[in-house]
């Protein structure tokens, strides 16, 4: 069976994690701190230290996933120990602070910490399940290959346009020069592959052309106009080149929705990490500063 | 109007060649078709593409013809209006607008792009498809919340903290954090006043809060324990913020759990090497002696000495006083002075203020009203003072040698003289009259103050003894009705308004005699208090009713 960051070793850090969370909740179940649970009990200073010790270790994940020589075990087991001891974190910090919150620096540190860790989780679902859609999505083209293709595609249609009208032409230009593939981070994330409105009309006014063949309306949409008319004097030929143009403008668009699908992939398998890595760091100024004024004002 | 149109050709090598040529007309056409002035064969391309107009010398309008659009200075547009240098790109061709040089209108250069440069283009153009081209980046955020962070939560507050000024500038200043930042929890409500100065407690970094700081205003707080007596290391350390930490809520900073106390009270014997002749305490409810009662006992200089004794159910006390619950809680009532009256516990045992403990049964307010101090049937309003055995006996002879001084007195055992009305103008009394008339009024207060004291009145409710010498006076034994039974506890009668006074002294209604220990032992409170675990009763630790080691005398600041 395909072994997944998560049952790595059978599983061995979600073991390892869990007799953490469980022996931090037996000690605090049983501990009587003679006052409310809180951070300056010896369970509460013990907690806080495993936590700390946690929150740099796991950064030191970032160091490790660069060292690819001379380091302690493999890269995989790291990430599925980085992936359960991150997780059991949660609660060893929630009993270290005995349930305690209010607008201070210590409860930002906690808050961060929530939002790295949360991030984190979205981050084990995308690296889960987005190879699969990607791989899948492209269909054992890449994404080089697929662009190539579309250029192809526009030279060709350039061709077959200019063959039939002069309009149908401008008309193809258009969607060329507005088929987006790529673009900011919101472009990235939604997918949009940028299929031109005018492609669309274009596709849709030869349907209907089809189907109201007979029909005439006096004040019909420019395109759909166009299309009829040049449909309705075209020669055989001409209406040859048409379905040919439009066959191909379908091609290419259903080749730029997959690449402007596997850029979303891509970009959802990496958009996290700029939470996740900035809030860490964030995370850490603000552990040093909790650690620090603990003890500044014992 | 002249337009000079200038083809660059390249020629490999980086040379270059032009060719010039002009057109005549107002608008400058560009497109693929053959009559464009501007004649560009590429497919990308339209037919009629764009067309320029010189607006005035060196401003051009440039407008598409097309839906596409055109794409000027890097910026697809459809009408424009641009200076001489503005790049129109069309397909592989670019396009640039020039002044229009000495004999010529308007002027433009036509050139081809070569394949590296329509590379550099597309390159140039191109989406980003990755975001790690977008501009989005890691390393950068993460250094500026990683210093900013630890500048505004940590550097600044401590630069607070050492320049008292600046620390006020950024406690006064919004948004900015203070060390107000780093307070971790809600202070005790009586340190309030000085929250916002956190040196006040914390006096030194890094160093742990200090007695002396405490000490600053609790001085005069009682000691916890005589040091004499206790070894207050064995106590916990015996610096105050070994128990007392505050930041724990308003609730306060006093510890109250069973543990504080039930640590120590535990093993005592074995602890102490039989030092303590404490009885083992761990729980209210499950490990805890029977009260010690403080039974009213007098020493011999009639000084009031309690008796501390276990209590028990058939304990009896001697308060000194002759007291008959029974008859006086009837519950139909009695007959006084005032009417039909049903007594009640509150009808003399009335609540201090505060609630706490019991105001003294007071005579002349509960008892008065049936209970007269009359001592002469012929003045039946004249009574003695209650309360001072000395009074009485002035009180008395006052009165017995005005009467006899006035005469008057309707009672036939009695001299003539004293029986005698006096009128006005009548002749002064003889020497002779008048002692006889004092001899009388001595042995009449004589004989009242014995009957007061044996008869109806004083014996009534207090144990009196005779005069021990002629010179002597009679004894009234001294009373306790109230007061502090359990002197090592506290309790708040206030607290407890919720139940019913024969809940607690059940034996009151019919208790006959006055040496019936009314007070309820610890199996009384047990029926609603269980220790700290307790689930179905009041959770009571050692706190709600004991102090820690309170001294009555010593003082923390003069330990």
């Amino acid at each position: 069976m395909h072994d997944s960051i998560l049952t790595y070793a059978k599983s061995r850090y979600l073991w390892i994690a869990l007799a953490l969370t469980l022996a931090s909740l037996i000690a605090y179940i049983a501990h009587d701190p003679g006052g409310p649970p809180n951070g300056g009990t010896w369970l509460g200073y013990t907690l806080g230290t495993i936590g700390a010790a946690l929150i740099v270790w796991l950064m030191l994940f970032g160091v490790r996933k660069r060292n690819y020589r001379n380091s302690p075990g493999t890269l995989r087991g790291w990430l599925s120990a980085h992936i359960y001891l991150g997780t059991s974190l949660i609660l060893v910090v929630l009993l270290h602070s005995g349930f305690q919150f209010g607008w201070n620096i210590h409860t930002l540190a906690f808050v961060l910490m929530l939002v790295v860790i949360f991030s984190g989780f979205f981050g084990v679902y995308v690296y889960l399940r987005y190879p699969n859609l990607m791989t899948r999505n492209r269909d054992s083209a890449t994404r080089t290959a697929m662009l190539d293709e579309v250029a192809e595609i526009d030279q060709n249609a350039l061709a077959l346009a200019d063959g039939i009208d002069p309009k149908i032409h401008a008309v193809v230009l258009r969607s060329i020069q507005n088929t987006r593939l790529g673009g900011g981070v919101w472009t990235q994330l939604r997918a949009r592959d940028g299929s031109d409105i005018a492609l669309d009309s274009l596709h849709a006014s030869l349907a209907e052309r089809d189907k109201r063949s007979e029909m005439k309306t006096t004040e019909m949409p420019t395109m759909f106009a166009m299309v009829d008319f040049l449909a309705g004097r075209a020669t055989d030929k001409q209406g040859e080149a048409m379905r040919s143009l439009i066959d191909l403008i379908s091609r290419k668009k259903g080749l730029a929705t997959k690449v402007a699908r596997d850029m979303q992939y891509q970009a959802m398998m990496e958009i996290w990490l700029y939470i996740h890595v900035p809030l860490s760091f964030a995370l850490l100024a603000a552990l040093i500063a909790h650690i620090v004024s603990s003890f500044f004002y014992w | 109007m002249r337009w000079l149109i200038r083809r660059v050709l390249k020629k490999g090598k980086g040379a270059v060649s032009y060719e010039e040529d002009v057109h005549y007309g107002d608008v400058l056409t560009i497109g693929r078709a053959a009559d464009q002035a501007i004649f560009l064969p590429d497919l990308r391309v339209a037919l009629n593409h764009a067309r320029v107009t010189q607006l005035s010398s060196g401003q051009y309008k440039i407008e598409s013809l097309i839906l596409a659009g055109i794409r000027v200075n890097d910026a697809i547009t459809y009408t424009t209006t641009a200076d001489a240098g503005a790049v129109v790109a069309i397909g592989n061709t670019r396009l640039t607008l020039l002044a229009a040089p000495q004999d010529y209108d308007a002027a433009i250069e036509v050139s081809t792009l070569d394949k590296s440069e329509q590379k550099a283009e597309s390159a140039l153009r191109a989406k980003p498809t990755r975001l790690a081209q977008t501009g989005l980046s890691k390393r950068q955020p993460s250094w500026i919340l990683f210093v900013a962070i630890l500048v505004f939560a940590l550097i600044l507050p401590m630069i607070g903290h050492f320049v008292p000024g600046f620390g006020e500038l950024l406690r006064r200043l919004p948004l900015l954090p203070s060390t107000q930042s780093w307070n971790p929890g809600t202070l005790d409500s009586a340190h309030h006043f000085f929250a916002n100065d956190c040196t006040k407690c914390h006096q030194t970094a890094f160093l742990t809060v200090r007695d002396k700081a405490c000490l600053a205003c609790h001085a005069n707080t009682a000691a916890h324990a005589d040091p004499a007596k206790f070894n207050l290391p064995q106590l916990g350390n015996a610096q105050c913020r070994s128990c007392h930490q505050d930041h724990e809520g308003i609730r306060g900073l006093i510890r109250t759990d069973q543990r504080l106390c039930s640590d120590c009270h535990i093993n005592l014997k074995a602890r102490t090497k039989d030092a303590s002749t404490f009885a083992d305490v761990s729980d209210f409810g499950t490990n805890h002696p029977e009260f010690k009662v403080s039974l009213p006992e007098w020493d011999a200089n009639g000084k009031f000495a309690p008796l501390r004794t276990t209590w028990a159910a058939n304990l009896k006390e001697d308060s000194g006083l002759k007291f008959n619950h029974e008859k006086h809680l009837k519950p139909d009532g009695l007959n006084t002075p005032s009417g039909h009256r049903t007594l009640t516990c509150a009808t003399c045992h009335l609540p201090e203020a505060g609630g706490a403990k019991m105001r003294p049964v007071n005579f002349d307010a509960m008892c008065h009203d049936c209970h007269k101090l009359g001592f002469d049937t012929l003045a039946p309003d004249r009574e003695v003072p209650h309360g001072k055995v000395a009074a009485v006996a002035y009180t008395l002879n006052e009165y017995y040698a005005k009467v006899a001084l006035e005469g008057g007195y309707a009672d036939a055992r009695s001299p003539d003289i004293v029986q005698q009305r006096r009128r006005p103008g009548s002749p002064p009394l003889s020497q002779q009259q008048q002692q006889e008339a004092l001899a009388w009024a001595r042995q009449r207060a004589s004989e009242a103050t014995d009957s007061l004291f044996t008869g109806k009145a004083c014996s009534t409710c207090h144990k009196v003894t005779p005069p021990r010498t002629a010179d002597d006076t009679w004894h009234v034994a001294p009373v306790r009705v109230s007061g502090v039974w359990y002197a090592d506890a506290r309790f708040t009668h206030a607290k407890h308004s919720t139940v019913k006074c024969e809940d607690c002294h059940d034996g009151a209604p019919k208790s006959t005699q006055s040496s019936d220990v009314l007070i309820p032992g610890i199996a009384n409170c047990r029926t609603c208090h269980g220790g700290a675990k307790a689930k179905d009763k009041v959770a009571t630790t050692c706190i709600a009713c004991h102090d820690y080691h309170q001294s009555p005398t010593l003082k923390m600041g003069t330990l």
